[in-house]
């Protein structure tokens, strides 16, 4: 790993970083705050049969406890695109994007062997979504404070549910590595890491709103995100074992596709 | 000793492609050596394969003794390189820039403040973010990052580009103290007047394939150089003079084509009553352009064909 080009991409990417983080803190703060102001209101609404019970199955089926509005805020489309500003964004765009505007040339120009250059990206993306991911529980645990519903939460097991999300951004970072690095233009890389994550998405959110499609949703990432598993203490080290092991391919691919590669001349 | 040494070195893209075809040249210490051709003749493939940025398909390449494919990381660290056509960050200034690139070497920039003095790069410009500069300034910046860490090898990719005249006579300057100071320029372009001024010895290439390699002075005394004297009463007798070719004598003034050595040619000369004599320098274009007629065959010419090995 090479610490000039992490303390360079630190640089780089700080002001994008903070004003992630700050969204995604704001919107953590939000979940304690609907939960203590509205949550009661939300459940005599759910239970009046207005909206369909199957609903309320999405986010973990535990909806109307601090927990559950937790894990909903987690897997919120908004906090999943927050995040993927740097699990997606960042990755893809962190080789293919240099490729693409011609700078690459001149870092490899040093002395960094590619590997060490894909390594100190990948430990970037995962500093990055280790820093949006704590910023959203942060904004939780201030909001459960301040609204005096900290007790329903386990706090202790926040640092868990914090592994939780890293391991899976961490995941879709790697992809999106994977991707960037055997490409020399942008379009195919994002076309492949943001459809992979959208299809994912879609998988489980289908998976979960649709009984029929129940079956799908190991194959998406998504389904190995358990917030509400967590928060409960049922949750099992398999989905963290498939996010590390997801993420672990998709390193070991840009690990030995990116010193394969030809670099030929931009055109 | 040869600091860059390629051996067969061979590039295909694809199966109809050819862009390097056994490519085998040595490149001496301290030596300032161009390396010309037209666009899309290998140039920058021949660069690519010694840095490590593009595989051999055959054959291999060294620069100080190490392996281009195994051991690029480690040539990298002792090499300078200026991409053609630069692209640099444009959001940073000039001089973080300058100091995230040094800092990558982990190497002091030793050269930098007399480059910035020599390319009239002021304190105030490194200031200024990269996207805010000229193409001259970002030219001056490459050459800057090329040479900054006072590396053993530079590798310049047509580093004049975008240079006005006075900036690239003071990056030539530049050139001759890194030669003094026993550093070898791998220089490639297409600017045939810069390769006379600065190299000491010039390798041509066409359509991926060596045609020349030669000293720059050897190459441009075998060229053929035009003779105009002007005389008052006999012309003198240039017949089976040594080098003298295509003579025309019309009223008092003969035209000749002069090649080699010019002593036989004045000896014979000095003979007749001269009113005026002209002898127009030979150029390298003259014989770029020869080696680039499309019907020569693509063999190696040169006085220096015993440092090279055909591919």
């Amino acid at each position: 790993m090479n610490t000039v080009l992490l303390a360079r991409t630190w640089e780089a990417q700080r002001a994008k970083l903070l004003a992630v983080a700050l969204a995604l803190g704001g919107w953590g703060f939000l979940m304690p705050v609907i939960y203590a102001s509205y949550g009661a209101q939300f459940r005599s609404l759910m239970e009046s049969g207005v909206i369909p019970r199957q609903l309320a199955e999405f986010g973990g089926g535990d909806i109307f406890s601090l927990p559950g509005a937790v894990s909903l805020g987690f897997i919120h489309p908004i906090a999943v695109a927050l995040n993927c500003v740097f699990a997606i964004g960042f990755s893809t765009g962190s080789v293919a994007g240099e490729r693409q505007r011609g700078t690459l040339e001149v870092l490899l120009a040093r002395p960094i062997s590619r590997r060490s250059l894909a390594l100190t990206l990948y430990a970037a993306i995962v500093l990055f979504v280790a820093i949006t991911t704590a910023a959203f529980l942060v904004g939780v645990f201030v909001a459960s404070a301040l609204w005096g519903v900290s007790a329903e939460l386990g706090l202790s097991r926040l640092p868990l549910l914090w592994l939780n999300g890293v391991l899976l951004f961490a995941a879709f970072g790697a992809i999106g590595l994977a991707a960037s690095v055997s490409f020399d233009r942008m379009t195919p890389v994002l076309a492949i890491a943001l459809g992979f994550t959208i299809v994912s998405y879609f998988v489980d959110v289908l998976g979960s709103l649709w009984p029929d499609a129940k079956g799908l949703q190991p194959l998406s990432l998504f389904d190995y995100l358990k917030p509400s598993d967590v928060l409960s203490g049922t949750a099992t080290p398999v989905d963290f074992a498939v996010l590390a092991g997801v993420a672990a391919a998709g390193v070991a691919f840009a690990l030995v596709r990116f010193p394969a590669r030809d670099l030929a001349a931009p055109s | 000793m040869s600091v860059i040494v390629t051996d067969g070195l061979t590039r295909r893209y694809g199966r109809s492609v050819l862009a390097l075809d056994g490519l085998s040249v040595e490149v001496r210490e301290g030596e300032i050596f161009g390396f010309l051709g037209p666009n899309g003749a290998g140039k920058s493939t021949t660069i690519r394969l010694l840095l490590g940025l593009l595989h051999p398909t055959m054959g291999r390449a060294e620069i100080l003794g190490l392996d281009s494919e195994r051991q690029s990381v480690a040539i990298r660290g002792r090499v300078g390189y200026l991409p053609g056509g630069i692209a640099l960050y444009d959001s940073m200034s000039g001089e973080a820039l300058l100091d995230y690139l040094v800092d990558l070497y982990r190497r002091p920039p030793v050269r930098r403040a007399e480059l910035l003095e020599r390319l009239e790069l002021s304190a105030v410009d490194l200031r200024r973010p990269v996207r805010d500069y000229s193409r001259g300034m970002r030219q001056k910046v490459g050459i800057i990052q090329a040479l900054q860490h006072d590396p053993d090898v530079a590798i310049l990719d047509e580093p004049t580009e975008g240079l006005d005249p006075l900036m690239q006579r003071a990056f030539y300057d530049v050139l001759d103290d890194l030669r003094s100071n026993g550093r070898t320029i791998f220089f490639s372009s297409h600017v045939l007047s810069e390769v006379e001024r600065v190299c000491d010895r010039v390798a041509i290439i066409r359509a991926g394939r060596l045609v020349a390699l030669e000293d720059v002075g050897a190459l441009l005394a075998r060229r053929h150089r035009h003779v105009e004297i002007r005389v008052r009463g006999e012309a003198p007798r240039l017949d089976g003079v040594a080098g003298v070719s295509k003579l025309v004598t019309r009223d008092g003034l003969l035209t000749c084509e002069l090649e080699g050595d010019v002593g036989p040619f004045l000896a014979a000369v000095q003979r007749s009553d001269v009113a005026d004599l002209t002898i127009e320098p030979a150029h390298l274009e003259e014989a770029f352009l020869e080696f680039y007629q499309d019907d020569r065959p693509a063999g190696i010419v040169g006085t220096d064909v015993g440092a090279v090995r055909a591919g």
